[in-house]
C-alpha cells in the first residue's frame, strides 16, 4: 500500500516535471543558480514564458550523450565559455537566433554563433587576513611564494582557463605574451607549490576552505569572495592581474523547446536581467546597458570596474586546445 | 533443500524475470554501448586501451586504485574482527544495541558521512584542534587530501560489509573449541591465531573480497578526502567523461575496472563453492 502511494507520488511528480509547456534550465547549483532562477527564470515566466524547471549540475558528458541519443532534456545550459565554443564547432549546440537575442547590446568579447555570455567573472587572489596580519599578499607572484606566505593554497581543480595563466603571470610572463600558453613553464611553476595545493571543486568548497583557514590563501571566483564579505567575513582581495573568464548560455542541439530557449536567453542577457543577476552574485554583466541600471557602489565591486588591471583569458585559444591542455593537466595532477 | 521435492534448477527464473529485464535494459545494454565507444572513439581500434596501459600516469592511477583498496581492506579486517568477535560473545541485549548502531551508520547518507569526516579531519578540524589543545602536537596533522583521509573515510564506510559476514561465521564457532584450546595449554594469543582466525577464515575472505571490490570503484570518498596524488580509477573516469567529454577513454577505463571486478567475483564464487563442498 505504502509502496503504491510512493509510486503514485513519484509518477505525478515526474509527469508534472515533464509537462509539455515547461522548459529546463541547467546550471551549476548554489547561489549562482539561485540568482539565475530569481532574476532570469521568474521574470521570464511572469512575462508569459513557460515555467522554467531548474536542473543541474552542468555535465558535458551528459550533454554529449543527450545530443547523440536524440533525447535532449536540457533546453538552456550554463556552461564554461571555452567549452561552449568547442562544443559549437563539434556540432553539439543549436546556432543562436539573433533575431530573438539582441546581440548589439552585448559585450562583443562574449558573443559567438553558438554561445553568448551568461556572466563574466574574474579569478582573483584572495586570502584570510587573520593569517597574514602584517604584510598581506598583493600579487600573483605572492600566491606562489610559500616562503613569504606559508600555508596551504587553494586552486580550481578542473582544467579551465585561469590557473595556468596565473602560474605564467606569477613567473614573469607579460600579459600580452601569454598565448600560446607555455605549458612546460606553467607546470614547472606549479610544481614549486604542488605539495601545498588543496584543490577546490566547486565554489562552496572554496569558500569553506578560506573561511575555515584550511587554505588561508588561494585563487577564487570573485563572486564567491564577495559572498563571504556579504556574510560579514573579512576577506582580502587583490584584483592585480585578475583573470577573466566567462560562462556561456547554450542550447543543446535537438531540443524540442528551441523557440522558448532563445527567448529565455534573450531575457537572461537583457540589461535588466544581467544587472539584477550581477547585483546578486558579484559577477559582471555581459550586457553593456546594465551598468546604468546598477547602484554605483555595487558596480565598484565587480570585475568590470577592474579592467585596468585585468587579463583576459583567451577563450578561442582554450576552445582549440581544451583537450590537449586537459590531458596534461590531469596527468600532472595525478603524478 | 534436499527434501522430498527438490526444486528444479531454473524454476525460479520466471519470478526473477522483471529484475533480469531491468538489469538488461539499464545495465547490460549501456555497458555494451560504453564498451563499443571505447573501441570506436575517436576511431576504430584499441588506441584508448593502449593509451591507458602505456602511460605512466594511468599506470599510477591503476596502482593507486589497487593500493588504496588493499590498504582499506586490510585495515577494515583488523578493526572488524574484534568487533564481530565482541558482538558474538556479548549478551544478546547489548549486541542488539551495537548492531543497531552499525546498521544506522550504514543507512546514513554517504555524502553526509563523508562531509562529516572532512569537518573532523581537516587542519582546522575538531581532531587537530583537540590534539593541539591538549598539547600533543604543535602543527596540525595532515589528515585529509591524502591516503590517510581516504583510508579513514572508506574503512568507516566498509566496516559493516566486513562485520556482517564475519559475525555469521564467528557465531557458528562452538565456544567449547576455545575452551578446549585453553585446556590444552594454548595461550590467548595462540587460541586466537591458531584456532579462532583459521575457523573464521571463510568469513574474513568473503568480507575482504567484498570490501576490496567495492573499494575499487569508489568515487565520492576518495574524491572528497583524498588528494589528486591518490587519484583512483573512478575519478579518472569521471574526469574523462565530465570534464574532457572523452567517452572513449572513460569507457575504456570503466571497462577495465569492470573486468577486474568480474575476475575477482569469479575468485569469490570459486572460493564459496569450495567452502560449501567442504
Amino acid at each position: 500500500m505504502k509502496k503504491t502511494m510512493i509510486a503514485l507520488a513519484l509518477a505525478s511528480a515526474l509527469t508534472s516535471a515533464a509537462h509539455a509547456q515547461d522548459m529546463v534550465f541547467t546550471s551549476w547549483g548554489g547561489t549562482t543558480q539561485d540568482a539565475q532562477a530569481a532574476h532570469w527564470a521568474a521574470p521570464f515566466t511572469e512575462k508569459g514564458g513557460p515555467a522554467v524547471v531548474q536542473d543541474g549540475p552542468t555535465d558535458y558528458g551528459k550533454i554529449k550523450a543527450m545530443v547523440e541519443a536524440g533525447a535532449v532534456t536540457w533546453d538552456v545550459v550554463d556552461a564554461e565559455y571555452d567549452w561552449a565554443l568547442q562544443a559549437g564547432k563539434a556540432g553539439l549546440l543549436e546556432p543562436l537566433d539573433f533575431t530573438v537575442i539582441d546581440k548589439t547590446k552585448l559585450d562583443p568579447r562574449f558573443v559567438s554563433d553558438f554561445a553568448v555570455g551568461s556572466f563574466y567573472y574574474s579569478f582573483v587572489l584572495g586570502w584570510n587576513p587573520a593569517n597574514f596580519p602584517d604584510a598581506p599578499p598583493a600579487t600573483l607572484a605572492d600566491l606562489f611564494d610559500t616562503a613569504k606566505f606559508p600555508g596551504k593554497r587553494t586552486f580550481y581543480k578542473w582544467s579551465a582557463p585561469g590557473v595556468i595563466e596565473a602560474a605564467l603571470l606569477a613567473d614573469g610572463v607579460a600579459p600580452d605574451a601569454l598565448y600560446p600558453l607555455d605549458l612546460d613553464r606553467a607546470f614547472k611553476k606549479l610544481d614549486t607549490i604542488k605539495a601545498d595545493i588543496i584543490w577546490w571543486e566547486g565554489g562552496a568548497q572554496s569558500q569553506q576552505l578560506l573561511a575555515s583557514g584550511e587554505a588561508p590563501i588561494g585563487f577564487f571566483w570573485n563572486g564567491r569572495l564577495s559572498a563571504l564579505q556579504a556574510d560579514g567575513m573579512e576577506v582580502g582581495i587583490s584584483w592585480d592581474q585578475n583573470i577573466t573568464a566567462a560562462d556561456a548560455l547554450v542550447v543543446p542541439k535537438g531540443t524540442k523547446n528551441k523557440e522558448a530557449a532563445m527567448k529565455f536567453i534573450a531575457e537572461a542577457t537583457s540589461a535588466e536581467g544581467q544587472a539584477a543577476f550581477a547585483a546578486a552574485t558579484g559577477y559582471a554583466p555581459v550586457n553593456l546597458g546594465s551598468a546604468d541600471l546598477m547602484d554605483p557602489a555595487i558596480r565598484a565591486t565587480l570585475p568590470d570596474a577592474q579592467t585596468a588591471v585585468q587579463v583576459n583569458a583567451d577563450m578561442a585559444y582554450w576552445a582549440d586546445h581544451r583537450d590537449e591542455i586537459g590531458n596534461r593537466w590531469y596527468a600532472w595532477q595525478a603524478q | 533443500m534436499f527434501s522430498a521435492a527438490a526444486p528444479r534448477r531454473g524454476s525460479g527464473l520466471g519470478f526473477a524475470m522483471p529484475a533480469i529485464l531491468l538489469l538488461a535494459a539499464f545495465f547490460v545494454i549501456p555497458v555494451v554501448f560504453l564498451l563499443t565507444r571505447s573501441v570506436t572513439e575517436p576511431q576504430l581500434g584499441l588506441q584508448n586501451y593502449a593509451a591507458l596501459v602505456g602511460s605512466s600516469t594511468y599506470a599510477k592511477v591503476f596502482f593507486n586504485t589497487f593500493f588504496v583498496a588493499g590498504v582499506v581492506t586490510l585495515v577494515t579486517v583488523l578493526i572488524a574482527f574484534p568487533v564481530a568477535w565482541a558482538l558474538a560473545i556479548m549478551p544478546a541485549r547489548w549486541s542488539a544495541v551495537v548492531f543497531a548502531i552499525i546498521l544506522l551508520s550504514m543507512w546514513t547518507n554517504l555524502l553526509a558521512r563523508t562531509y562529516a569526516w572532512m569537518v573532523l579531519l581537516q587542519q582546522t578540524g575538531l581532531i587537530n584542534r583537540m590534539l593541539k589543545a591538549i598539547g600533543l602536537i604543535d602543527q596540525p596533522l595532515q589528515l585529509t587530501n591524502n591516503l590517510v583521509g581516504v583510508t579513514i573515510g572508506m574503512v568507516y564506510i566498509m566496516l559493516p560489509f566486513m562485520i556482517l559476514p564475519l559475525l555469521g561465521v564467528i557465531k557458528k564457532i562452538d565456544p567449547a573449541i576455545l575452551q578446549a584450546a585453553a585446556l590444552c595449554g594454548a595461550t590467548k594469543w595462540q587460541a586466537l591465531t591458531r584456532v579462532l582466525v583459521p575457523l573464521a577464515t571463510p568469513g574474513i575472505a568473503s568480507g575482504a573480497l567484498m570490501v576490496f571490490v567495492m573499494s575499487l570503484g569508489y568515487f565520492v570518498t576518495p574524491s572528497l578526502l583524498g588528494g589528486t596524488a591518490n587519484m583512483m580509477l573512478a575519478e579518472l573516469i569521471a574526469q574523462q567523461v565530465q570534464s574532457l567529454v572523452n567517452w572513449g577513454m572513460g569507457g575504456a577505463a570503466a571497462f577495465l575496472l569492470l573486468l577486474v571486478t568480474l575476475g575477482l567475483y569469479a575468485v569469490q564464487l570459486r572460493f564459496l563453492d569450495r567452502k560449501e563442498a567442504a
